[in-house]
């Protein structure tokens, strides 16, 4: 047995909880309380509890309500805790076992039966806990790959597009500022983190259809003709076509985002975007968030048919319209975030 | 020891209570001396207002408290009168509560007694 392990014993009575110290005390750390504000206490102090034996009837507080607590922040989780009772009322015992409780130990104490008992919950809980530990690890290490081919792919565009240069991680940076910005102003448009982050990740692929444009439109110096704006179109297109024959590179949340932004970054707000010719919220908020950030991003660098504008300038021509109609709600959280976009000088990294 | 013996006498399970020591007989005195002044706190006294239901919670958190210690150092005749003692209190049976209570007292204080003039 591993006395690195910490049982806490929490009883009123000094008597129980030697007794049940002497019991434990050979394979196990021991910690002891005599009320439950003093439980909580060390149960704060020392995370790494492996079994919490808990009276029920106590002063200062009992142990029905240091369950509470201790479900309520979560604790029982990683925890198991026993009720010790000399006979409790049935419904008081419930009560335990509902608010998550693993098993009831009666007084007086029979020695060989509780230790088997105990013995075996802790065990199980540890062996539970490195699993979820084991299995977060992977998936941390899987979102991980899936955030690395994503970010393989957009080089790739990268250096096929070469005006592009440092476009793709301006527009993450861009998008990361801007979505957290409308997120904060507006309750409808609310994410959590954990999909701002995935919506960042895949701001990374909005052009990865541009890989399928031919080098001499792609790259051509001067104005594109109609028809030649109509084949670079199809690069939103193409895109999520690309991203259909890899689904599972990516993972369910990360390809949803990346598919909507590739199709729909060039919407705009009026309908007259493409490729769908979306209206106003029919655009998901993402997929309007990097539009701007693209529009922005585009103006601000030095492109082979155009020469860089200054920030001025470019925020200007976007409030103008000259770019395009956006959600006045967007437009209010970029003049917002103008200041940090500014500060970061992405106009002048190329 | 002349302790433990004379405890045999009175009804402790003495065998029973060093078992669950891992058969540490000083620790076992040692409790034992613990227990008198545990039942010195919680002392369970006849004159409590049998149509006060906070006392009678409060005398019977004490009588539960006394018979979770009891039990566990085996000290039978006082487990036993305690466990019918809190039964008794739930149920609202004051009276007979009250019988059990003065049955037991005697019986306690030969056993703490004995206790006192060992230590």
């Amino acid at each position: 047995m591993d006395k690195e392990k910490i049982i806490l014993i929490v009883d009123d009575i000094e008597i129980n909880r030697v007794i049940l110290s002497e019991i434990f005390k050979k394979d196990y750390h021991i910690i002891e309380a005599c009320n439950g504000i003093q439980a909580l206490e060390a149960v704060n102090k020392n995370p790494d509890i492996s079994a919490m034996l808990l009276d029920l009837v106590m002063p200062e507080m009992n142990g029905l309500e240091v369950l509470r607590k201790m479900n309520k922040s979560g604790k029982l989780k990683s925890i198991p805790v026993f009720l010790i009772t000399a006979e409790s009322s049935e419904e008081m015992l419930l009560e335990g076992y509902h608010l998550g409780a693993v098993d009831v130990i009666t007084k007086p104490f029979m020695q060989h039966f509780l230790k088997h008992r105990i013995n075996n919950i802790i065990e199980l809980y540890s062996h539970r806990n490195e699993l979820e530990y084991v299995v977060a690890k992977q998936v941390k290490r899987l979102n991980q790959v899936s955030r690395s081919m994503v970010e393989t792919l957009a080089t790739l565009i990268e250096f096929r597009d070469c005006e592009s240069g440092e476009h793709v991680k301006r527009i993450c940076g861009l998008t990361d500022i801007l979505m957290t910005k409308v997120s904060e102003m507006y309750p409808e448009y609310r994410l959590p983190q954990s999909e701002i982050d995935k919506i960042v990740t895949s701001s990374v692929l909005h052009d990865v259809g541009k890989i399928s444009i031919p080098d001499g439109i792609l790259n051509k110096p001067g104005r594109l003709t109609k028809e030649e704006f109509e084949v670079m179109k199809q690069h939103t297109v193409k895109g999520c076509e690309i991203l259909q024959e890899i689904p599972n590179v990516m993972g369910k949340g990360l390809y949803d985002y990346s598919y909507d932004i590739c199709r729909h970054h060039h919407e705009r707000w009026d309908g007259r975007g493409y490729p769908d010719g979306l209206v106003g919220d029919e655009i998901s908020i993402w997929a309007q968030v990097v539009s701007i950030a693209d529009v922005y991003d585009a103006l601000t660098a030095e492109r082979v048919y155009k020469k860089a504008f200054d920030h001025d300038t470019a925020v200007k021509m976007i409030y103008h319209g000259e770019c395009g109609s956006f959600n006045p709600k967007i437009l209010k959280a970029f003049e917002a975030s103008l200041d940090t976009i500014q500060k970061k000088n992405w106009a002048l990294v190329e | 020891m002349a302790l433990l013996e004379e405890l045999k006498d009175l009804g402790v399970d003495v065998d029973g209570g060093l078992n669950r020591l891992n058969g540490n007989e000083a620790l076992f005195v040692k409790l034992l001396g613990t227990f008198v002044r545990t039942m010195e706190s919680y002392s369970v006294s006849l004159d409590f207002d049998g149509s006060d239901s906070e006392e009678v919670a409060s005398v019977t958190e004490k009588a539960h408290a006394i018979k979770g210690a009891a039990g566990n150092l085996s000290i039978t005749p006082i487990y036993e009168a305690y466990t019918q003692i809190v039964d008794l209190l739930r149920a609202g049976d004051i009276e007979p509560a009250k019988e059990e209570i003065e049955k037991i007292l005697p019986v306690q204080k030969n056993i703490i007694d004995c206790i006192k003039a060992n230590m």
